[in-house]
Order: structure tokens, then C-alpha cells, then sequence
């Protein structure tokens, strides 16, 4: 028998391909490039035309790559919010290494293999490519966060992070290869039709394969109570790395869940992991929420607020239904502009000799830096769900789909986490409005529109914030293709 | 000449929980990266006895594993250069002294 | 009827805001006076919009529709009725007075005032004007955030304005997520945001717990903003940490935002559960007045009196309220009581903003005089502010229901139907009546004007260095309140202009019950 050579589609993976092409590009040009700095453009470059690519392939091409791969709506949305974020991480990075001396191409390429990472996630159709992605995409991200060599906390998230996600890596794998032992496939949709197609009582095997992954996936998302590297790391990290990881993996984690959830284990397990998910998703958010009251500092404050906001995330995966789904992309897609907009913030706030900023160094903003301010109020409101920000849709979109999903309870769990989270947001506006400047502005790092990537980032994301609030049907219309 | 399936899987649970056990009690970072070796292995152990029992007509299970090895190897290559870097700084390799960060 | 009115008047005064940010901040003149001119359009229209409609009152009119997120079915969609018409014109005349009166008064951070206060404008009117349920709470909650700034930033420092700030903003925040959770439900069982179709569709009927906690998580809200006692307490702290502008539009248009709501979604949504649950509201209405009356004697800081008279005021509104949803008959004379007494909640709303927000401006004239609202410090200032003291007087009897000035007309329409309709709680309420006029001739004109005047106390407290302007009432001051004046003379010896098209609207409202 004359073995056969696989024909291996590669249309699907043009995104990947590109990102990770340009990823090496950076890499090699760093050798030659004296400006660092020029090789955090070329590595935008690569992204925005990763993501004309992304737009170009348009709703989206059926499974290929040996059914491997799939580019359809959902992986082209999620292609879109990571490209986002890693435009505006990298914006974010160009100003902020430069004020901290820490310029270095790897940091660049880092970030774009990081990016491939997420992409491959968002594609995979198999869990060999989800493993593969996630691997990817969380080394890349332990050596980021531990590139600030000089300060021991950036060394020291670096290190918690590195341990607390292999550690979640290998309970990601005994769970891949548990499931591949119950349906004897690691293709997401054979596994599907397999587990449905038997008639049977449940797979204890699966069951448990299905606990491993969520362990895993709770780890990467940050789900109480899996969530304790995620304060020390998004402070610890060099804040220009935090912007990008707090949303990227976030995202990227959450793309695979839905897939291997919505896919692999349904509907057979369907009511399974709904209740799971249900009950991560209250404790996540409310736990969150609580533990962000208390926080003085905010690199560490947003970071528990992610972490409650990957429970309102989670509620609309819990909804299981195309509405929740959606609900939860649009999330996605307004967490990233938030929370990467609130930490590019945090970049332009912080001093040079600081590795983080407290509420202190907040006091009177609006009176130093009115336009940073008022960007970072409406990142706040946004985060808190005041319409008619981007904020209040997505919160909108994921409680409605959780009302039909008669999971009710959770919607009234969620609002009201919302309002308790605005406490600790408003505390923030209250130092920039409210209190008297605390430091002279000329320690301040001049905030001036248009001439530096820092504020053309916050810039981004603020007007994203605004007019995506004003007609969310934009992003809604192009869900209903998803 | 057959070893049960059952057997694989019980040598892959023990290496599993050894190295949960490592890593949850061991000080050292070296130590705690071995103990997630350790984990990885079990783990490549099950996927290898499972295509060895389930799908031995399809080679999924085998090459799993290799990627997983290599994935393995890239990983404890970062993890080993972190350490390295908070040695440089700090003089020690013991996970408890790192604690710069608290609420 | 063509004229985008509706449009023009929400939006003219975010447009101001956009043109007061882009001004650069050390040009506090030009601020000010474009903050005033871009508020005064509004005021313009909604005065013409007003006599338009009353040449037929009646319907909803100058409605505007246009789709806005497809997939959610919500709608852009404004309309005014003879209810709401008489509150968007009052936000836009204490708006353009307020800015007046603060282009004199803001020392500090002016640009970001006026920015934030026509940004408020806009927040207030949206409220009024929008017939679409997920529009009205976008407009809800845009007032929030200038209003919460307002007090924060420009508050006297001696009264806690961070703690008044924050304490407004998660009251109201509270209510509003509660309010959002109910209309979500109301939708997922009529399929329309629209409020004023989905009266038709009995929302919930079909579920009577959910129907009820819907019913409270509305009320909630509302009674948050009115407020209504136990739900008050933000406004006193509020009230009082406030800059003089502030406190006169947090009085004068924000508690009608709650009370407005009540009518318009509270009522018509849900008459059954209303009627049900009329002996409780009315019970919160009765102590609210009556509270507020006993609290507001017991003050000796000015602001704070007026402060608690408004959950007074604001409680005569909810007995008035009460009193029409108490019975849902339409035998003819019961309906001639209940449109009184809605008719009566209506004008309440509207005098009450312009008494109330005249009172809280003249406080902000001694206040700016001396620095202090302590009424100890006061006394005999009669004879050396005469006009402040008749403009005082007219306002504070205007307040407590002198027959002859408008509160009297709401004050007497409201007892009026609620003596036919629930007996028992009006005579209740009466003492409310007889409290008021006790803490404001007792409280106000004793201690501020009549007594001995003391040379050495005012020495004290009023430093000639500091102000600038006439020790009595400067010509800006006189210039702000004058309309409000004229309104209150007007209602009183003249109101029918106003109320025919109060009337026409209420008495379709009640019919469609």
C-alpha cells in the first residue's frame, strides 16, 4: 500500500500562519534593528494585517486541516478581539518599555507568538490543537511577565504564574487524555457524537475527563476557586503585560471552554456542566467582586475585577444556548476594550521607578491629566454597567440570556454584583475627581493626544468604549452571522 | 505477555498523584517543576496505553504524546530560565520566600 | 408634525457639553457663557412644544421613532404627553437658571461644571421624553454620573461631599439594577421595550410572584429617587453637600425623575398590583410626610431643613398618587376624584420644583453672604435684606400652601381626592400640612428674619471682603428668581393653563387603566 500524503487545507490557519510568520520576522529583525522601538511597529503591522486576513475570510471556512482546524464565525470573532487586544498590548508596550528602559525586541515577539497561541485556541477542532495552542500562548506569557528583570515582583509573577499554570497544564492533559479514553478520539466533534451517539448512562471516564478540563480551564480563566496566581500575577507583571494577558488568555481560555462545551460534551452533558458552570459563575463573580473591595492598589484591584468578570462571562456560557453565546462574545469583545483600556491607563499613571500603581497615585487625575481621566471614568462606568456604554450591553445581553435560560437566579446575582462592584469603581473616580492632586504634575507623565502610542491606545479603547455603547448593533449584527 | 490496561492506568494515577503531591508540598521550585513533570508523564502514559487499548488503528494517541513531550521540554526550559532569573536576584530557589505581593 | 422638538431639546445641551470640553479651561468667561446660551435653546422649545400642545392636549405627541438595535427590538422613541411636558420644561428652566446663577457663584473647575451640568440637562430630559423602556434607563442612569461628580467635587467641604457622592450614587444604583432586572422580565413576556404599548399586554399576568417582585423592584427604584421614607436617607446628605445648583436640580428635577416613573410605568404596567399594594405606599406616603415635617423642624441648618421638606413635599405626591390608584372604578365621580388627585400628584411635582428649587437658590444667597446655614447665626435680617426677605417670604409661604401661591393648588387638589377616595389617610396627612407651616414661619422666617439683629454675630459671619456683589439680593440673584416667582404667582392665581393640559393627559391615563 503506497502511503498516502494527507492534503492539508491551510486556509483556516491563514491568521495563525501570518501571526506566527511575523512573530519569527521579529525575532530575526531584532538582530539587526537598533530602535526596538521600530520593531513594536513591525509587530503591529503583522497584527493588523492578521486581521484584514481575519476579515477577509468572512463568515468563516469550514473544518479542514485534516479536521483539525476551524475558522468559522466564533473563531474569527474571538480572532478579532485577540488582535485587538495584542494592537492595543502592543501600542501600550512601546510607550511603556521605552519610560522604563526595559526596550527589547523579544518582548515583541513574545507577545505575537503569545498571539498565535490564542488564535490556534480559538481554531482548534481538535484537543490536540487546543493543548498545543494553550501551551503556546501561556510560556510566551510566563516569560513576559517575568521580563522586567530589575524588579523582583515582575520575577516573582513570573514564577507564580510559570508553576500555578503548568500545574493547571497537566490537569488539562489527564483530563484530554481521560475524554480521548471515553470517546477514543480527540476530534471535538467525534467526541460530540460519540458521547451522545451510545445511548448509555454517562461515562464515568468522560465525567471525569470533563472535571479535568474544567480544573484546567478554571485555572486559566481565573474561576474561584482556582483564581489565587491571578492577583500577584496582573500585579506583578510589567503593567503593559498585564493590559495584554488579562485579556488575551482570558479570551483565549474562554474560546476553547465554549468549544469543548458546546461541542464535545453536549448535549449529553449538557445539564452537567450547566450547573457547574452556573455555580463557578455566582462564586466567581461574587467572590471577585468582594475581594476587590478591599484592595489598595489597582493593577490589583482590576485584577480581582477581571476575575468577577470572568464570572459574568461564564454566565452566558452557563445559558447554553446561541443567545448565550453571543451574549458572551459581545462580553468578551467589551472586557477587552475595558480592562485593556483600564490598564493602559494604569501604564501612563505609573512612575518611572514604580512597578505599580495605588489608589493614591489616582488623586486628582482629572486635574493633572483631565483626558486620561476622563478615560479611565469611562472605562470605570463602563466596567460597572452604566449605559450607554459598551459595558451595559454586554451585562444586558448575558443576564437576558441567562433569564431564558431559566437560570433567573444567576441573572439577580449578577445585577446585584453589579452594584456592589461599583463601590470599589467609583472609589477610583472618586480619586480622580474628588481629591486634590497629590504629586505636582510635572511628575506626571505628559499625556498629549496623538503623539504618543500610550494615549493612541487609551484613545482606542475609550472611543470603542463609547461608540459600541452607542450602537451595539454593529457587533450584534455581525454575532447573528456566528 | 499482555499487561492489563487497568495496570497503565493505575502506574499513570500513582505518577499523577506523586506529582500532585510534589508540587503541593515541596519549597524548592526545582522540585515543584518535577513533581509537574512527573504529572505531564502520567498523563502520557494514559495516552499511550489508551491508543495501545482503545484506537490502535489510529495514531492519535502516540503522537500526543510526542507533542506533548516537546511541549514538556519548551516548558521546563522556561520555567528553569524564571528560576534561574529569581536566583540571580534573590539567592534562593524556595517558592515561600517569594512573597512580595500580599493583600 | 415634523419637528424633531424632542430631539432637538434632549441633545442641544450635550452638544454644549461637547463645545464647553473642547474650550480650553482658562477661558472661565467664555465657558460660562456658552454654557448659557447652549441651555437656553432647550428652554425656548420646550415653552413653544408646551403651547403646541395645549392647543389640543391630550395624546402622546411630537413622537419620534426610529429603530436602533434591531436584534434587541429597541427603538429610539420620544414622545411628551401633558404629563411629562410641564417636567421637561421645568429641567430646562431650572437648568438655564441654574448655569446663570452658577456663572457667578463657580470659582473653582468651572469648565467641568458646565460640561458635566448640560450633560446632566440632557440626562434629566431624556428621562421625560423617552417611550422606549431600555432608552429610559440609559438616560436614567446618564444623569447619575454628572450629578454624583457635582456633588463630590464641587461640595462645601464641611459637609462629607465624598461620602454624600458616593452614597447617592449606590442608593440610586441599587434601585436603578433592580428596575433593569424587572424590565427584562416585563420584556420577555411582551416582546416590546415600548412603554407605551405594553400597558395593552398585561406584562406577568400570567405570573403573579414574579408580577409582584417586579411590581417592588420598580417601586424600589422610584421610591429611591422620590424619595419616599425608609429609602431617604441619601437625600438629607445629598441635599446639603451640594453646590447651590446642584441642590436646586437634585430637588427640583431629579425626585420628579422617580415620581415621573411612577406614573408613567409604575401605574399604567401594573394598575391591579398597584391598587393592591395602595394601603402600604400610602402608609410610606403618610410617614414620609409627616416625618419629613418632624425631622425638618428639628434642623438648625438651613439647607437640611429644606432638604427634609422635600421628603415631605415629595410624600403629598405619593398620597395624590395613592389616592387614584387606590380605586380602579370608572363610575363618573369617582373618576372625577381620581383624575383631582392625579391631576393634584402632577401639578405637586412641578410646584414643587419650582418652590423648592427657589428655596434652595436662596439659600445659596445667604450662604454665598456668610458661609454658614447654621440658623443661629441668623436674625433681623429683614431690615438689612429687604427684598431678600419678601423674596423669602413669598417662596417659604409659596412652600407651605398659602392659598394664593401654587403650592396651595396641588396641596388642595391632592386632599381633595384623596378625602373621597381613602378618607382615613388624608386626615392623617393633614397634620403634615400643619407641621409645614409650622417649621417654615417657626424655622425660616423667625430665626432668619424676624428677632434681634446682632451687629457683633454678622460681624462674624459676613467678611464685606469676600463678596463682591450688593449685601441684598445682587441682580443675578433677582434676575434667578424671578420666573420662579412669576410661576408661583401664576399656578396660584391661574393655574388652568397648566392644568388643562396636566388634565388631559391624566384623564386618558386613568381611562386606559
Amino acid at each position: 500500500m503506497r502511503p498516502q500524503l494527507p492534503t492539508l487545507d491551510l486556509v483556516p490557519l491563514y491568521p495563525l500562519l501570518v501571526v506566527t510568520g511575523w512573530a519569527v520576522l521579529v525575532l530575526l529583525a531584532d538582530l539587526f534593528v537598533q530602535h526596538k522601538r521600530a520593531l513594536g511597529y513591525l509587530a503591529l503591522t503583522g497584527v493588523i494585517v492578521a486581521a484584514v486576513v481575519t476579515v477577509a475570510l468572512w463568515p468563516g471556512v469550514p473544518t479542514s486541516f485534516q479536521n483539525m482546524a476551524i475558522s468559522d464565525g466564533q473563531a474569527l470573532f474571538f480572532n478579532l478581539v485577540f488582535l485587538v487586544t495584542g494592537a492595543l498590548g502592543l501600542l501600550v508596550a512601546i510607550e511603556y518599555l521605552e519610560r522604563k528602559d526595559l526596550q527589547r525586541g523579544e518582548y515583541y515577539a513574545l507577545l505575537m507568538f503569545s498571539l498565535a497561541g490564542m488564535i490556534a485556541m480559538a481554531a482548534a477542532e481538535d484537543l490536540l490543537i487546543v493543548f498545543l495552542g494553550l501551551e503556546m500562548m501561556s510560556v510566551a506569557l510566563y516569560v513576559l511577565s517575568g521580563s522586567n528583570q530589575r524588579d523582583m515582583s515582575s520575577i516573582e509573577a513570573a514564577m507564580k504564574y510559570f508553576i500555578l499554570g503548568s500545574f493547571a497544564s497537566a490537569f488539562f492533559l489527564y483530563g484530554i487524555a481521560l475524554t480521548y479514553a471515553a470517546a477514543g478520539s480527540t476530534n471535538l466533534a467525534q467526541i460530540g457524537s460519540w458521547l451522545s451517539g451510545r445511548g448509555i448512562p454517562k461515562d464515568p471516564v468522560a465525567l471525569t475527563g470533563l472535571s479535568l478540563l474544567l480544573v484546567g480551564f478554571g485555572f486559566k480563566v481565573a474561576l474561584v476557586p482556582f483564581h489565587w496566581w491571578t492577583p500577584d500575577v496582573y500585579q506583578g507583571a510589567p503593567t503593559s503585560v498585564t493590559a495584554f494577558m488579562s485579556v488575551g488568555a482570558k479570551a483565549a481560555g474562554f474560546a476553547t471552554l465554549t468549544r469543548v462545551l458546546y461541542s464535545a460534551f453536549s448535549p449529553t452533558f449538557t445539564t452537567d456542566w450547566v450547573t457547574v458552570a452556573a455555580v463557578l459563575a455566582a462564586v466567581t463573580m461574587t467572590f471577585g467582586n468582594l475581594a476587590a473591595l478591599v484592595q489598595r492598589d489597582v493593577k490589583r484591584l482590576l485584577g480581582y475585577s477581571s476575575i468577577a468578570h470572568a464570572g459574568y462571562v461564564l454566565v452566558g456560557i452557563a445559558a447554553a444556548s446561541p443567545v448565550g453565546v453571543r451574549g458572551m462574545l459581545f462580553y468578551i469583545l467589551a472586557y477587552a476594550f475595558m480592562t485593556a483600556g483600564a490598564f493602559a491607563v494604569a501604564c501612563a499613571v505609573e512612575r518611572r521607578e514604580q512597578s505599580t500603581t495605588t489608589l493614591a497615585d489616582y488623586a486628582g487625575l482629572a486635574q493633572r491629566s483631565p483626558l486620561l481621566a476622563a478615560a479611565m471614568l469611562l472605562f470605570m462606568l463602563s466596567l460597572i454597567g452604566i449605559p450607554p456604554l459598551i459595558g451595559f450591553w454586554s451585562k444586558l445581553f448575558v443576564f437576558r440570556a441567562a433569564v431564558e435560560a431559566n437560570l433567573a437566579w444567576l441573572a439577580v446575582l449578577g445585577v446585584l454584583n453589579s452594584a456592589l462592584s461599583a463601590y470599589y469603581y467609583a472609589g477610583v473616580v472618586v480619586q480622580m475627581y474628588l481629591r486634590e492632586p497629590g504629586r505636582s504634575p510635572a511628575e506626571e507623565v505628559a499625556f498629549r493626544p496623538w503623539r504618543s502610542a500610550l494615549a493612541v491606545a487609551v484613545f482606542l479603547a475609550a472611543a470603542a468604549t463609547v461608540v459600541l455603547g452607542l450602537w451595539p448593533g454593529a457587533v450584534v449584527n455581525l454575532l447573528m452571522g456566528v | 505477555m499482555a499487561i492489563p490496561l487497568s495496570w497503565w492506568l493505575t502506574v499513570a494515577a500513582a505518577l499523577f498523584a506523586i506529582g500532585l503531591y510534589g508540587v503541593l508540598s515541596r519549597r524548592n521550585a526545582i522540585g515543584v517543576l518535577l513533581g509537574i513533570e512527573l504529572m505531564l508523564n502520567a498523563a502520557n502514559i494514559n495516552l499511550v496505553a489508551f491508543w495501545r487499548f482503545i484506537t490502535p488503528q489510529a495514531l492519535t494517541g502516540q503522537v500526543f504524546a510526542i507533542f506533548v513531550i516537546g511541549i514538556a521540554a519548551a516548558e521546563a526550559a522556561a520555567g528553569l530560565a524564571i528560576i534561574i532569573s529569581a536566583y540571580r536576584r534573590r539567592r534562593t530557589v524556595v517558592v515561600d520566600e517569594l512573597d512580595t505581593m500580599r493583600w | 408634525m415634523n419637528f424633531p422638538f424632542l430631539t432637538l431639546i434632549t441633545f442641544i445641551p450635550l452638544l454644549g457639553a461637547v463645545v464647553v470640553a473642547l474650550i480650553p479651561g482658562r477661558r472661565e468667561r467664555e465657558i460660562k457663557l456658552v454654557a448659557v446660551l447652549f441651555s437656553v435653546p432647550s428652554l425656548v422649545l420646550s415653552l413653544i412644544a408646551w403651547l403646541l400642545y395645549a392647543q389640543n392636549a391630550g395624546e402622546i405627541k411630537f413622537l419620534e421613532e426610529a429603530t436602533w438595535i434591531p436584534t434587541l427590538n429597541a427603538y429610539y422613541r420620544v414622545g411628551v404627553d401633558g404629563i411629562s411636558l410641564p417636567l421637561v420644561f421645568l429641567t430646562t428652566l431650572l437648568t438655564t437658571l441654574s448655569l446663570f446663577y452658577s456663572s457667578y457663584t463657580i470659582k473653582k473647575r468651572v469648565k467641568e461644571f458646565f460640561a458635566l451640568f448640560l450633560l446632566l440637562e440632557t440626562g434629566m430630559i431624556g428621562v421625560f421624553v423617552a417611550l422606549d423602556l431600555v432608552l429610559f434607563y440609559i438616560f436614567w442612569e446618564v444623569g447619575l454620573v454628572p450629578m454624583f461628580l457635582l456633588i463630590g467635587i464641587w461640595g462645601q467641604p464641611q459637609d462629607r461631599p465624598q461620602y454624600s457622592a458616593i452614597k447617592f450614587f449606590l442608593y440610586t444604583l441599587v434601585g436603578s439594577v433592580a428596575m433593569l432586572l424587572a424590565f427584562i422580565a416585563i420584556y420577555m413576556t411582551t416582546g416590546t421595550w415600548n412603554i407605551l404599548q405594553i400597558p395593552g399586554l398585561k406584562p406577568l399576568a400570567g405570573n403573579p410572584g414574579l408580577a409582584i417582585a417586579a411590581f417592588w423592584a420598580i417601586f424600589l427604584a422610584f421610591a429611591i429617587k422620590v424619595p419616599s421614607w425608609p429609602f431617604h436617607t441619601w437625600l438629607p446628605d445629598a441635599h446639603t453637600a451640594a453646590p447651590t445648583a446642584g441642590s436646586v436640580v437634585l430637588a427640583g428635577v431629579l425626585l420628579k425623575l422617580g415620581g415621573y416613573g411612577m406614573i408613567r410605568i409604575l401605574l399604567p404596567f401594573f394598575p391591579d398590583l398597584f391598587k393592591q399594594f395602595a394601603p402600604w405606599i400610602g402608609v410610606l406616603a403618610l410617614i414620609s410626610m409627616i416625618y419629613g415635617a418632624l425631622v425638618s423642624m428639628a434642623q438648625w441648618d438651613l439647607k437640611r431643613l429644606i432638604a427634609y421638606s422635600s421628603v415631605s413635599h415629595m410624600g403629598f405626591f405619593m398620597l395624590g398618587l395613592v389616592a387614584a390608584a387606590a380605586s380602579l372604578e370608572v363610575a363618573n365621580p369617582v373618576l372625577t376624584s381620581r383624575a383631582i388627585a392625579l391631576n393634584g400628584a402632577v401639578l405637586q411635582m412641578f410646584n414643587h420644583g419650582i418652590i423648592t428649587g427657589g428655596l434652595f437658590f436662596l439659600v445659596g444667597v445667604i450662604y454665598e453672604r456668610t458661609h454658614t446655614r447654621d440658623l443661629k447665626a441668623f436674625g433681623g435680617l429683614s431690615a438689612k435684606m429687604p427684598v431678600y426677605y419678601g423674596v423669602m417670604l413669598t417662596t417659604a409661604l409659596a412652600s407651605l400652601g398659602l392659598p394664593g401661591l401654587a403650592g396651595f393648588i396641588s396641596e388642595f387638589m391632592v386632599f381633595r381626592g384623596a378625602f373621597a377616595l381613602i378618607p382615613t389617610y388624608a386626615i392623617i396627612g393633614v397634620v403634615a400640612i400643619v407641621l409645614g407651616a409650622a417649621y417654615i414661619l417657626w424655622k425660616i422666617v423667625q430665626h432668619v428674619f424676624l428677632g434681634e439683629f446682632s451687629e457683633e454675630r454678622w460681624q462674624e459671619i459676613f467678611n464685606p471682603a469676600h463678596w463682591h456683589f450688593s449685601l441684598d439680593m445682587a441682580r443675578f440673584e433677582v434676575i434667578t428668581m424671578a420666573p420662579l416667582l412669576f410661576f408661583m404667582v401664576l399656578v396660584g392665581i391661574y393655574p388652568a393653563p397648566v392644568l388643562n393640559v396636566i388634565n388631559a393627559a391624566t384623564t386618558a391615563l386613568l381611562a386606559m387603566l
